[in-house]
């Protein structure tokens, strides 16, 4: 289905060399189990998440107003004591980046080692073409997916709660969704700046999956011994203690899923007001009362900023690299 | 002769005035009968009725039969000869006996105060001369009063007045009761516990009856007169309550349009138009505006003080709002106060405060910075 509709876009640009590729890169992942396996296991998480949110959906409705509730947002936030299994946010944000890296950590050197990007460029191409069309085609592989898992998980939900989502709420969903895919597009353009580095796929697979448990499990600890080496004593006042706070944060913001949780939560979560420490003075008076949309987006546009200026760099990175790189037939 | 006949006449009158004045037995014995009866000065109030006991005595030794009347009766006094229970103009009375029946004398309403003299005659063989004294100056009306006429109070209370409607009319009356109170007051009879537009008061009779007012609302501070009457179509009575309003103070704050909502940019300034208003019935003076902000908020208003705002009036004060800088995204809540000592009103704004979108566009700019130099990079490799 996929493939067709890219074929019938394809064919309307009427063939031009640069979709020509984009379109054959595509039909190699469909065709391809690591694809399957990637796309079940992201299905499994949906549906493993949704129906945490069933059995627990109740129990988040507010009992004073639902109507300001936001209650299909929920769907994708919300968690069980009882089971198991996380949220879907929490899935996205977890298994985003293995999607990424498995799209792209053998885009540049699986060519190589077959001999085949030889003569590819041996065709009448930019050279250029060859990355960006692999980086587009997973790109593309990737908005679809997400998307539709993201709608699949809306449409069940409101089978399942009867509950229609207003205009807001799916504002805010799909700008998780658009977020979703800017994180999974940052960790493959991570991975394919692996692959152009590394000749050999496994090297490259691996110091991607090295990168990402960095950042997921490690990252935090160091954080963590950091923040308390330069704690300020117990003596010091509010304002060093702010500065302090200030500074960790700042330094876990380093990391990309940091700045996607943040953001994917704020998206999500419209009575999350700020993410910084607060002072009682900005408290006072304050109503806990939802953001509205556009209030949300530019709490989060720091970090949307982050994650775009992240994905972009490490494209351009991969491209230099790849560019400057010789390329001989074997 | 003559003079003695003069002084014979003379003594006899005398003798007849002491024995009347000490009120022994009025009789004449001529005939060998008398008529008797112990109360013979009588004290009563105008629309009492008497009642006598009148003995006839027959001293004589056959049976006598007496006619009796009473004469010398004042207009419309109505008297009444009863024995037994009959209606009785005539009694027999056997030798040597007395025959003792009631004599039932009705003084009417109207009737002036003074001594009226009346006889009980024995068809010419006794009379009884009797005297009804009328203590007081008899009526023939209603009355209406009220112990207490005057209150005062706020525009916002009841006043609740006790009236005495008193029928000094030989008859049942039913009143129709009325007030003439001013447009917007509500004026109510009642009467044990019900509202009531009549009452039937007994002749003789006084009835207590309950007035409630109610002031209209926005009713000026003064004195407020409330005629009331109950009449029939025979007799009426009048009386006048009176009410001292002292004025009600209230005050209310809003805007023009009723919108208690804005936003604000974290740092920036909005400028609100609000609307005082004198809800009250008296004037205010020295009205203050204050505000209850958030840390480091700031509202000025301009004017500052209201020198006097008059009843029923509104002025437009307008009020900026500064919000701080570091104030976060959301809703935050100010509170505004107009005051004057006698009544406050206050207004609770919800104050939106949104982010300002420099940075944003800072970010923007970093993420075309971002862009050029992808295609820096695809002119400088892509195309060689």
């Amino acid at each position: 289905m996929i493939t067709r509709w890219f074929k019938g876009s394809s064919s309307q640009k009427a063939g031009h060399p640069f979709w020509v590729i984009v379109q054959k890169e595509i039909a190699d992942h469909v065709h391809s189990w690591r694809f399957i396996i990637l796309v079940l296991l992201l299905a499994l998480t949906c549906i493993g998440s949704l129906y945490t949110a069933m059995m627990t959906i109740r129990e988040a409705v507010p009992k004073d107003d639902s109507v300001n509730s936001f209650l299909f947002l929920k769907l994708f936030t919300v968690s069980s004591d009882k089971l198991p299994l996380p949220p879907f946010i929490t899935f996205v944000s977890f298994l985003g980046p293995l999607v990424g890296i498995g799209m792209g950590f053998d885009a540049i050197n699986s060519e190589r080692n077959r001999g085949t990007l030889s003569r590819l460029l041996a065709q009448p191409i930019y050279r250029d073409y060859v990355i960006n069309a692999k980086f587009v085609a997973a790109l593309l592989l990737i908005s679809v997916l997400l998307f539709a898992l993201g709608f699949l998980v809306m449409g069940l939900g409101l089978i399942a709660i009867g509950i229609p989502p207003t205009p807001e709420e799916f504002g805010r969903m799909l700008c998780f969704l658009i977020l979703s895919v800017l994180y999974i597009s940052f960790w493959l353009n991570m991975s394919i700046l692996c692959s152009v580095r590394f000749r050999q796929a496994a090297t490259s697979a691996l110091s991607g999956i090295a990168v990402w448990i960095f950042f997921s499990v490690f990252y935090g600890l160091l954080v963590n011994l950091i923040a308390g080496a330069t704690a300020p004593s117990q003596a010091a006042g509010a304002e060093s203690v702010i500065s302090h706070q200030q500074f960790v944060q700042a330094l876990s913001r380093l990391s990309p899923s940091q700045l996607f949780s943040e953001a994917t939560v704020t998206m999500l979560t419209p009575s999350v007001r700020s993410l910084g420490p607060l002072t009682m003075e900005q408290i006072y008076g304050a109503i806990p009362s939802p953001l509205p949309f556009g209030q949300s987006l530019l709490l989060v546009w720091p970090q949307v900023v982050g994650l775009i200026a992240a994905t972009m760099v490490c494209f351009a990175a991969s491209y230099v690299l790849f560019m400057r790189q010789e390329i001989r037939s074997r | 002769m003559a003079g003695t006949g003069k002084r014979t006449s003379f003594f006899l009158l005398t003798l007849l005035l002491i024995l009347a004045a000490f009120g022994a037995t009025g009789a004449f014995a001529a005939g060998g009968i008398s008529v008797y009866t112990p109360l013979t000065n009588i004290s009563v109030t105008p629309g009492e009725s008497i009642n006598y006991s009148v003995d006839v005595i027959n001293n004589t030794s056959e049976i006598q039969n007496v006619a009796l009347a009473v004469t010398g009766l004042p207009d419309k006094w109505e008297a009444k000869l009863t024995s037994d229970g009959w209606s009785v103009s005539s009694v027999s009375v056997k030798p040597n006996s007395s025959y003792n029946l009631s004599l039932q004398v009705d003084v009417p309403l109207q009737v002036d105060k003074g001594a009226y003299h009346f006889q009980l005659n024995a068809g010419g063989k006794g009379v009884l001369p009797l005297t009804v004294n009328v203590s007081e100056q008899g009526t023939y009306k209603t009355e209406l009063t009220s112990e207490q006429p005057n209150m005062e109070g706020h525009a916002n209370s009841t006043f609740n007045y006790q009236v005495t409607l008193r029928n000094r009319t030989a008859q049942k009356q039913l009143y129709a009761l009325t007030a003439g109170a001013p447009q917007g007051w509500d004026v109510q009879f009642k009467t044990d516990g019900k509202s009531v537009t009549s009452v039937n008061v007994d002749a003789g009779a006084a009835k207590d009856i309950d007035v409630e007012v109610h002031p209209p609302e926005k009713v000026k501070s003064g004195t407020y007169k409330i005629p009331l009457k109950a009449a029939t179509n025979s007799s009426s009575a009048e009386t006048g309550l009176e009410v001292v309003i002292t004025g009600s103070y209230s005050l209310e704050l809003s805007t023009p349009s009723g919108v208690l909502s804005t936003d604000v940019t974290a740092g920036g300034k909005r400028t609100l138009q609000l609307k005082v208003t004198n809800t009250g019935s008296a004037d205010l003076r020295n009205l203050d505006l204050t505000a209850n902000t958030p840390v480091n908020w700031e509202v000025t208003f301009e004017p500052k003080k209201i020198p006097q705002l008059a009843a029923g009036q509104s002025e437009e004060v307008t009020a900026t709002i500064k919000a701080d800088d570091k104030a976060i995204a959301g809703d935050y809540v100010v509170g505004m106060t107009a005051g004057a000592p006698e009544a406050t009103a206050d207004a609770q704004f919800r104050v939106t405060v949104k982010t300002s979108l420099l940075w944003g566009w800072l970010g923007v700019l970093i993420v075309a910075a971002v862009i050029g130099g992808v295609y820096y990079l695809f002119r400088t490799y892509g195309r060689r």
